[in-house]
């Protein structure tokens, strides 16, 4: 196992592998040692958490040595951190789901509605107004303007669903404690 | 971007080694187990995040290394510096003061 965890120290940045490696070398050691003592699934859970710890944090100092500063939310996990970033809505990919079920049902039907008329040896143009009465022509502008008015809804209450709008209610430097420098 | 991720709060992993180390000067391997038993063994850091963030402290001078006798098997021994000590004190005045009124609003939600 020890050789598994010193081949993943090289995947370090040189510059650290020299500082660190000896030292996290040592601490895997005896890591292993205890996990040893474990049963067979703790074993394995342990070794894990440590491949991903190493791995993760080659792949952190890398970024740290491109971009010169730490990354904070990509290093920790973040059980005591609050995420202000937008998150997509369950209902909201439910309901573009939904939508999208529908368009392909509507073309389909089409197809099916095309393939049914008998052909004809005049191509179909396209609707001229004179063949829409009054009637239909204002039922037809009632039905676009009610499927609008009810996506814009449905695309409202999915905003609200997320929480965005609470965002205007966000008063900078509310909160308690003041500025510090942080790890 | 860098100012916005120094004045953030520290992370969970970062309050634990700070914790740990504002005892006394501990190695690497003596802070995993001593992070393990403050939290009862909830959590259970890899080497590979203990070394990130004993790293990220260090640049940041809030620890530093310490002449230990342990130094010599390989065990580099860590101890809070004065600014790290005074930022961990902010912390958790900070941490003190969430905590105070999540206590009030939890009561006053309960009555």
């Amino acid at each position: 196992m020890l050789r598994l965890y010193r081949s993943l120290l090289f995947l370090y940045p040189h510059s650290y592998r020299c500082v660190y490696a000896g030292e996290m070398l040592s601490v895997l050691a005896e890591v292993d040692l205890e996990a040893s003592r474990g049963n067979r699934w703790a074993r394995i859970a342990w070794r894990a958490r440590e491949v991903g710890g190493l791995l993760s944090g080659a792949f952190t100092e890398h970024a740290r040595q491109l971009t010169g500063f730490y990354r904070t939310p990509v290093l920790f996990p973040r059980r005591s951190r609050m995420r202000s970033e937008f998150r997509f809505p369950k209902a909201t990919g439910i309901l573009m789901t939904l939508i999208l079920v529908a368009v392909i049902m509507a073309i389909e039907k089409a197809k099916a509605i095309s393939a049914s008329l008998p052909p004809t040896s005049t191509p179909v143009g396209p609707i001229q107004p004179e063949h829409l009465s009054t009637v239909t022509s204002f039922l037809v502008i009632l039905a676009l303007a009610l499927s609008a008015a009810a996506i814009g809804w449905l695309v409202v209450y999915a905003l609200r669903r997320s929480g965005l709008q609470r965002l205007s209610d966000v008063r900078p430097g509310a909160a308690a404690g003041g500025n510090k420098p942080a790890a | 971007m860098e100012e916005l991720l120094a004045n953030s709060p520290v992370t969970e992993p970062v309050l634990l080694i700070l914790l740990s180390l504002a005892e006394r000067p501990r190695h690497g391997y003596a802070i995993l187990q001593d992070t393990q038993e403050i939290t009862a063994g909830r959590v259970r850091l890899s080497t590979g995040t203990l070394y990130g963030a004993l790293t990220r402290l260090l640049d940041d001078g809030w620890i530093e290394r310490y002449e230990s006798e342990d130094q010599s098997r390989g065990k580099q021994s860590y101890r809070l510096t004065a600014a790290g000590r005074r930022n961990l004190q902010a912390e958790v005045s900070r941490l003190k003061q969430l905590a105070r009124v999540a206590g009030l609003r939890v009561a006053r939600k309960e009555t």
